[in-house]
């Protein structure tokens, strides 16, 4: 494993990369060249043939995602690039725009051109504002050299990039809610079906792929899908992949690994628990993922493995805590932001969040009941699988896991009627 | 056709009709606050989950029956399951936690969404016992508009009005703001809700966030008496519930009829029956003693004494008659007058066109009705036979504005026939006739000035038919006793019409309609009792309809 060779982040620290002179240069752009003499069908079944799965979190294959785009010609189609990275913990995203820009708008080129789409749209959050800049610049140099504008590297192709910038709402970078807000609306999720495939931005079939999945498809076409097919622990689980460690680890921050590396060698990786501590938990996908216990740390971080542990690898954003940290404390922390972030719309996230959030933060302050654990319990299955989008799945995760394997710290905090652990201030304002 | 099975019933229903229509065709009905449908599907109350098996195999997870549709066979939907009634009470729960539960001081208290499903499919206590509520404080009475107040605290956010302003009135000042759990409803800055159908968004909140200025405070929603009725503020003709305590008109309320209002109807039509408050009502016959010049006392008496006095003057009169309609006759009590007018040998009559503000009320798929006369009636009058159309008649428009003859008996037969009875001037030109008739229901200059004044029931108070614009003939019921010794004025006819010739005792608007069905070709096939609720069109040649009310609309602007 540690012979692996960065693919996604090679081109990181070479600032030559950010210009398309130098991309080119270190071999960018290859990928479309190809793939502009294939046909849309081909790419599309390399692509499947890859088994590349959605980096975005919920690890849907990208093939079959663009296969159910309509052939027909009747209506414009789109790409919409989800650059809104917004989940707790998760920075992938924004080291592939902000390091190599050209490799994401070579990705966004090759699937509108496998799913005949003439205008893509990359859709980044509002706080991005380097992201933003650097792309945006690579767009222009993009236009004045033919890659971009009426005909694609002079294949006739025609092909419009724009960046949308958000104005900093987690429910956007739900796929149906950034739809709403591309089109100017309240971003809020819609009601599906219909599926943005068949009815997607301004009322066209619409693919809607992450930054890290579309970043994939240029080194498929490259070096071919048996090549990333031999990365990965399986079938299912193909490819490199980002994970950003964050929490009690010596060096946080933005990891390549072949999918599939256990927990621990990731750990190792990032330079092992913080001043030496014991890992006491951690969250493997983001802050919709349900926390893992230590007995977990040998756990391969593929979406499938993890899905089975009773937890998802989401965005790979991984969160690690160490034995001083509160559980309940760090729930109602998730709690708090998800019911900030929640839409509004649909009953069962707009009420039940905020009310995961009010007990949550009574248990943490030491007046909880008995029964409170129950309770969230029984909240969480009222949210669970009957709120419009995900995000009230996502909300509970972290919830019903704290009762589920942490029950004995909710038990202390009632007992005790005030919480056990430290407060540490990590910062001058006390957060 | 698709079929589907609901509950172990099985209905076919059109292929993309949503479970909670195909369920209510199959006698179920699935809880539902955010769907309604006239708007779009949102699926954001939750409140409508339902199982779904597709050909024996069912879903992972319970769908929204609102955004469920049945597009072929093989669908089994379960409203009835313990996870179903889990899921209900779960989400009836999140409701009312944040929910202010005043119901005892809440307009909607008895016809609250919240209320009938919480009996339904709550739980009778609460597990949020130890939070605050959420509440929006300074936002418990907002005006919207003119005819509109919202309490933030009572919302559920269905957004159905949000909905309605953008999709159906088209107006859009409506908006959904903040995020989460502090999600509010309000105005745009700058705008407020004041399009004309405003009030209709009061109808459509499930719960008493929204409430009418109008019936406020009003009346607890129980003590109503509810009866089908047409709104009389002009010609659409909106179907609507006339909901009355002891005679006492509260509020109009739309009722659904496709052919006509839809669900809708406008602020304006809302208010008519204020009408019958604030004018003085005519409660006794009344007859001016004989011999008098105008200045003679007023005797109020019988009935019999009064018909008698008309009776003796119509035939003293020997045709010099004269019959002044009304658009706001039904169009029985407009055949009485035109067979009482026939038996006189009247040589006038017809019925004058009241022009009022324009009223357009928008209908699903097809285009919308517009009103543009004041009246509900004038075309159901003038088919039963108040017209001057008729060879040898006049008619007594002229009588309004001109210095033409007058006759030797003028019978008015509606005391508020519209504008110009209020109008000293016209009062003064009708009074020239020798003998004035006058039935209404109010007690207006012209009654006042009339030597034989006859109170007649008011809308609410009788049975009758009007015809709309579109020619289609709608029954209404009365909803209440008329007051004094008012009578309905299908009965008056029918006494008077006796002293003439027989058969004509014991008449109701029933029996007249029935009557007038077997003679005019226009109503030819229709009978009372099967007249269906959404009305019937009538079968009325296309060429013969003149339209009068945009002649006297080009001639006013001329």
């Amino acid at each position: 494993m540690a012979a692996f060779e960065p693919v996604l982040t090679k081109n990181v620290g070479k600032p030559e990369a950010l210009t398309l002179q130098g991309y080119r240069q270190l071999g960018g752009y290859e990928g479309l060249t190809k793939a502009l003499t294939m046909e849309p069908d081909a790419i599309i079944d390399e692509v499947k043939k890859s088994g590349l799965r959605g980096r975005g979190g919920a690890g849907f294959p990208a093939g079959m995602k663009w296969s159910f785009i309509p052939k027909g010609k009747d209506k414009p189609k789109y790409l919409v690039c989800n650059a809104d990275e917004s989940e707790p913990g998760t920075f992938k995203d924004r080291l592939l725009m902000e390091n190599d820009p050209h490799q994401l708008i070579e990705g966004c080129a090759i699937c509108c051109f496998a799913v005949s789409a003439n205008t893509c749209y990359i859709y980044i959050r509002g706080e991005y504002v380097k992201s933003a800049l650097v792309l945006e610049q690579a767009i222009k140099e993009a236009y004045e050299n033919g890659i971009l504008g009426d005909s694609v590297m002079g294949s006739g192709f025609k092909l419009n990039m724009y960046i949308h910038r958000g104005a900093g709402a987690y429910i956007c970078g739900e796929e149906t809610g950034m739809l709403e807000s591309l089109e100017g609306k309240r971003g809020q999720p819609r009601v599906k079906p219909p599926f943005p495939a068949v009815v997607g931005a301004f009322g066209a079939p619409t693919v809607i792929n992450n930054v890290e999945t579309l970043c994939n498809v240029p080194h498929i076409l490259t070096r071919g899908a048996d090549w990333f097919k031999s990365i990965g622990t399986d079938e299912r689980n193909t490819g490199p992949k980002l994970y950003a460690i964050s929490g009690h680890v010596e060096r946080p921050g933005t990891y390549e690994h072949p999918i599939g590396i256990t927990f621990r060698e990731m750990l190792d990786a990032a330079g092992g628990m913080w001043r030496g501590k014991q890992l006491k938990a951690f969250i493997p996908g983001g802050a919709s993922a349900p926390i893992l216990k230590p007995d977990q740390i040998d756990i391969k971080m593929d979406f499938d493995t993890v899905a089975k542990a009773g937890s998802m690898l989401g965005s790979a954003a991984v969160i690690v805590m160490d034995e001083t940290t509160c559980m309940v404390r760090s729930v109602a922390r998730l709690a708090k932001f998800f019911n900030h972030e929640s839409c509004g719309q649909c009953t069962p996230c707009r009420e039940g969040t905020n009310w995961m959030e009010l007990v949550l933060k009574r248990l943490e302050h030491g007046e909880g009941t008995e029964r409170d654990a129950q309770m969230l319990l029984s909240i969480c299955k009222n949210i669970g699988g009957q709120s419009l989008c995900a995000l009230g799945d996502a909300a509970i995760g972290p919830v019903k896991s704290l009762v589920d394997r942490f029950p004995e710290e909710i038990e202390q905090h009632v007992r005790e009627r005030k919480c056990p652990f430290p407060q540490p201030r990590y910062f001058e304002n006390g957060a | 056709m698709p079929k589907v099975t609901i509950n172990d019933r099985t209905v076919e229903v059109e292929a993309g009709t949503n479970v909670i229509e195909a369920g209510l065709k199959a006698g179920v009905l699935v809880p539902h606050y955010c769907y309604h449908p006239r708007l779009s599907v949102v699926g954001q109350c939750r409140m409508c989950l339902v199982e779904i098996t597709e050909n024996g195999r069912k879903m992972p997870k319970l769908q929204t029956a609102c955004s469920s549709y049945v597009m072929k066979d093989g669908w089994s939907v379960r409203t009835d399951t313990p996870e179903v009634a889990e899921a209900q009470k779960g989400m009836m729960e999140f409701f009312l936690i944040n929910h202010p539960l005043d119901c005892p001081i809440c307009d909607q208290a008895g016809e609250c969404g919240l209320q009938d499903y919480s009996f339904k499919h709550g739980v009778a206590y609460s597990r949020f016992q130890y939070e605050d509520k959420r509440t929006y404080p300074g936002r418990e009475r907002i005006p919207l508009g003119a005819n509109v107040v919202l309490n933030m605290n009572r919302c559920i956010q269905c957004t159905r009005c949000i909905r309605f302003t953008q999709e159906v009135a088209g107006t859009g000042e409506l908006g959904f703001f903040n995020r989460g759990a502090r999600v509010e409803i309000g105005t745009f800055p700058g705008k407020e809700l004041s399009n004309p159908l405003a009030t209709c968004v009061v109808d459509i909140c499930p719960v008493g966030a929204l409430t009418s200025t109008r019936f406020r405070f009003a009346e607890r929603v129980w003590y109503l008496d509810k009866k089908p009725s047409i709104c009389t503020g002009c010609e659409v003709g909106c179907n609507v519930t006339m909901e009355q305590r002891r005679g006492d008109i509260k509020r109009y309320k739309p009722r659904f009829n496709p052919e006509v209002n839809d669900y809708w109807m406008c602020d304006f039509g809302r208010a008519t029956f204020e009408r019958y408050k604030k004018v003085p009502r005519l409660a006794s016959p009344r007859v001016k003693a004989e011999g008098g010049n105008g200045h003679a006392p007023v005797l109020n008496t019988g009935w019999s004494q009064a018909l008698d006095a008309v009776h003796r003057a119509l035939v003293s009169a020997q045709g010099d008659v004269a019959f002044l309609g009304s658009g706001f006759l039904t169009t029985e009590e407009a055949y009485l007058f035109a067979k009482l007018a026939d038996l006189s040998s009247a040589t006038r009559r017809s019925v004058p066109v009241d022009l009022g503000p324009e009223w357009t009320i928008p209908r699903h798929q097809r285009p919308p009705i517009t009103g543009r006369e004041a009246a509900p009636n004038r075309r159901g009058a003038e088919l039963a036979g108040l017209t001057s159309a008729l060879e040898g008649d006049n008619g007594t428009d002229d009588l309004l504005h001109g210095d033409s003859p007058v006759p030797a008996v003028l019978v008015v037969c509606d005391s508020d026939f519209g504008q110009a009875a209020w109008d000293a001037a016209t009062v003064a030109r009708l009074r020239r006739a020798k003998f004035l008739v006058v039935f209404g229901w109010a007690d207006s200059p012209l009654a006042l000035a009339a030597d034989v004044a006859l109170p007649v029931a008011h809308h609410g108070e009788k049975d009758g038919t009007f015809v709309n614009v579109e020619w289609r003939v709608q029954r209404f019921e009365r909803a209440f006793a008329p007051i004094g010794q008012v009578r309905p004025a299908v009965e008056v006819l029918g006494d008077l019409l006796s002293r003439f010739e027989g058969g004509w005792s014991q008449v109701s608007a029933g029996s007249v309609f029935d009557r007038l069905a077997g003679e005019l070709p226009a109503f030819a096939g229709l009978s009372w009792h099967r007249l269906p609720a959404t009305g019937a069109a009538l079968h009325v040649p296309g060429a013969q309809i003149s339209d009068r009310a945009a002649e006297t609309a080009s001639e006013a602007s001329a």
